[in-house]
């Protein structure tokens, strides 16, 4: 595996980016409260010639803002943001839960943001900022909460550039799941009733006429 | 008249029809008399087939020093990462930020307080647990989320106490796979004799949770009046942390588990030890041993006695139960599901796990690996539904504690088979000494729960908590036993545990204990079979007809 071989090369190239980086240190920024990753708010993205608009974005995290939505249990404040091409955002994001949340953006370029990432997470109750310059291209990237089961709870947004190309799936009160529950279907005696009596009448206007023909012919 | 002749006759053909085919109705099962069908050789998907070991980190099994944290050397196949050892030995708090990136703990996850009593180790300490769903459900698709397999291609929803980490709950961020430090069994804790200790538990799961500290020794309410008993009537909800609070004055292997809707909550596996060590000057205790396994780091009463410490935690888990979170996303389906509609009075047992794994990935990370004429220190906890009774090959260890309690000279058995109820404990010496009782020699000896459910998977042998005691001559250099090549290019095969494989089908015996092929249907048979409903449905359709022309021409 990578792992064995390189390990050792791994860790002499994290030590070197230590020394001879300062913008790799600058990526990764933690404490006893949270964490920050690959924030950026200085370099422009290779298809932006200056920076469109800024945006100071406040995100809260937590529990309370999945009781808005039927069958969640974490959430954002908000699903969706929209920003110009070439836009810098400000996030501020706060933490109103008693445990962990992050809030990571995928889908980013490698060149500014190494895995394509910006990660900012909170141990606990608390507030970060970071920030970052999104390029020029019209595009939907995946905001969530990547804790065990929090994005599927819920924990899941999308940030759209440019009104984006589309929506992500399993977004709270946006867009459908992939792989959907199934839930009970509400019959009642009365919606119950009124298909048999549908049944009814259908029937009789089909078949009735022949068979009461045949009966009055009879009695003819 | 000539009709109701025609239509009796064609009835009464059709009622002998109808007999006679019952003798040519196409059947599943056929007697081959005297040519059975030939062995059939199905190669086995690539895809399917796993290496034993995958060797990697093969650094991290030397012996080594971090952080000024002594570590034994752990030639096992998976050793634990050093980092977490050196980083839940020292604290959080206390290492460098490369040893706490590389152990992927929280910083906050052990912080070592003040040394009250001035004798070398830290004694307030504040342990940080979070609740981690693994195999759970995947809105995205047809696959699940934090996968975490217990045996080759077998991934049962588990519920699990972590240590509270940073960064993504998976491997990488193109990985469903569940992180290393997310897994069965929930971690063991180790804290010492009269230190303050704060266990906090952070509720990342979507039901409420608690810690019970079974065994140890806590008073029943906090010092501010709150509930540290962890019963059921103050759980934790999502979102929520609670802090409970111990000084444990006695020590001994003990217990914690969640007490919400404890049946459930404790098969999903939200169970595992907590060890509290005698006080002793300069006694750095290993808080957490992720996957329980070898202590690397023994505490120093252990060290003084022992050669080697080992923590066995015996779980089951029942396919049905462990099923329920893969069924729906909504959490009030899944609550639903998993209080009214399972019943656990009627529940069974389907996987056994030895620390989190079964056979043939007990090898992996849950052998005992011996030298000659060592002296080891086995902590055993029963944390399945049942009874275990577990038996060494090759040698007779002697019972030290039960449940934490030192035993007297007089209940200090020495035996090959301990039988131990549900959440009993039990401390046992086993010299590997060869003198005919303690051991019968160097050998790749196992060790299983001796109750025959025990050493199966879902009903496949060898399975269940099966491991071996393997003295290290006998290891080859990933760790793994040697001679046992023919079996592990059977069973380290998804297809084996979806039970698709035959076992013993090697060399010679692959044509004499292969899979027997299918036999060709009797095709007299079945052609008869066919024709003659195909006449009988022609048969009907021209009774029907001629019914209705009859009624038309009545009518008229």
């Amino acid at each position: 595996m990578i792992q064995n071989k390189s390990f050792f090369f791994l860790i002499s190239l994290f030590i070197c980016t230590i020394i001879f980086s300062p913008i790799s240190l600058a990526n990764m920024v933690m404490d006893e409260k949270g964490m920050v990753m690959n924030a950026n708010s200085d370099n422009l993205p290779k298809d932006c010639p200056q920076i469109s608009e800024t945006v100071n974005l406040i995100v809260h995290a937590g529990q309370k803002y999945a009781t808005k939505f039927n069958g969640k249990m974490f959430a954002f404040d908000q699903q969706q943001w929209n920003v110009k091409p070439c836009a810098k955002i400000n996030i501020t994001f706060i933490n109103d839960d008693q445990i962990r949340h992050q809030f990571m953006i995928h889908g980013l370029p490698g060149y500014l943001y190494p895995d394509g990432m910006v990660h900012l997470e909170l141990y606990g109750e608390g507030e970060l900022k970071a920030s970052l310059i999104v390029p020029s291209q019209k595009k939907t990237y995946l905001v969530h909460c990547e804790l065990a089961q929090h994005a599927e709870k819920g924990m899941k947004a999308q940030l759209k550039v440019g009104g984006g190309d589309g929506d992500l799936p399993n977004i709270s009160a946006i867009s459908s799941p992939i792989k959907m529950d199934a839930y009970s279907i509400d019959w009642t005696m009365l919606k119950w009733g009124g298909m048999v009596i549908l049944v009814v009448v259908t029937l009789i206007f089909v078949s009735g006429r022949w068979l009461l023909f045949r009966h009055f012919s009879r009695r003819k | 008249m000539f009709k109701k002749y025609f239509v009796w006759g064609l009835l009464s053909i059709v009622a002998a029809l109808v007999v006679v085919i019952t003798q040519w109705l196409p059947i599943l099962e056929q007697h081959a008399r005297a040519n059975p069908p030939k062995t059939v050789f199905r190669n086995a998907d690539n895809a399917n087939v796993e290496k034993p070991c995958t060797n990697d980190h093969v650094e991290w099994r030397d012996a080594q020093e971090i952080e000024g944290v002594t570590l034994a050397a752990s030639p096992s196949c998976e050793p634990d990462n050093p980092y977490t050892i050196a980083s839940s030995v020292k604290g959080t708090n206390n290492v460098s930020m490369m040893t706490l990136m590389q152990s992927h703990l929280a910083q906050d996850a052990v912080i070592m307080g003040e040394d009250l009593d001035k004798d070398g180790d830290p004694d307030v300490i504040h342990i940080k647990l979070e609740v981690v769903e693994l195999n759970g459900f995947s809105p995205d698709g047809d696959f699940l989320m934090n996968t975490y397999d217990i045996a080759p291609g077998l991934q049962p929803s588990l519920w699990v106490f972590a240590p509270k980490m940073q960064g993504m709950a998976v491997k990488n961020s193109n990985s469903r796979v569940a992180h290393p430090l997310l897994r069965a069994p929930s971690p063991v804790i180790r804290v010492e004799q009269g230190d303050k200790v704060f266990i906090t538990l952070e509720n990342t799961h979507y039901l409420p949770h608690t810690i019970h500290l079974h065994g140890v020794d806590h008073p029943w309410l906090t010092a501010a009046g709150h509930d540290n008993d962890g019963m059921e009537e103050h759980a934790v909800f999502p979102g929520k942390q609670h802090t409970y609070e111990i000084q444990p004055r006695h020590a001994g292997t003990m217990l914690y588990h969640c007490h919400v809707q404890t049946a459930q909550h404790f098969m999903m596996g939200l169970n595992g030890m907590i060890i509290v060590e005698e006080n002793a000057p300069n006694n750095w205790v290993q808080t957490f041993n992720i996957g329980a396994g070898q202590v690397r780091h023994p505490a120093v009463a252990v060290k003084k006695m022992y050669d080697q410490e080992y923590d066995l935690h015996y779980q089951s888990l029942d396919k049905e139960l462990a099923m329920i979170p893969q069924q729906a996303n909504d959490p009030r389906l899944i609550s639903q599901k998993m209080s009214r509609e399972y019943n656990m009075t009627t529940s069974n047992e389907n996987y056994f796990l030895l620390n989190g794994h079964s056979f043939p990935y007990t090898l992996r990370d849950a052998m005992i690996i011996a030298g000659e004429d060592e002296r080891i220190k086995l902590h055993i906890a029963n944390l399945q539904r049942s009874a275990i009774a577990l038996h060494f090959h090759g040698h007779k260890a002697t019972v030290m504690a039960y449940d934490g309690v030192d035993a007297p000279a007089g209940l200090q058995l020495t035996r090959d088979v301990f039988d131990i109820a549900t959440a009993q404990r039990l401390d046992l010496s086993l010299k590997t000494k060869n003198d005919g009782l303690n051991s019968y020699g160097a050998g790749l000896w196992m060790f299983h729960d001796h109750v025959p459910t025990g050493t199966t998977t879902d009903g496949m042998e060898p399975g269940g908590n099966m491991a071996i005691l393997a003295y290290k001559s006998l290891l080859d250099e990933q760790g793994m036993p040697k001679m046992h090549d023919a079996l592990f290019n059977d069973i380290f095969n998804k297809e084996y545990y979806a039970k698709q494989r035959p076992l013993w089908a090697t060399g010679n015996f692959a044509v004499l204990l292969g899979d027997a092929g299918k036999v060709a249907p009797n095709y007299g048979e079945l052609i008869a079979f066919f024709t003659v409903i195909g006449v009988l449905v022609g048969a009907f359709i021209l009774i029907l007809y001629s019914y209705l022309q009859r009624k038309v021409h009545d009518t008229k």
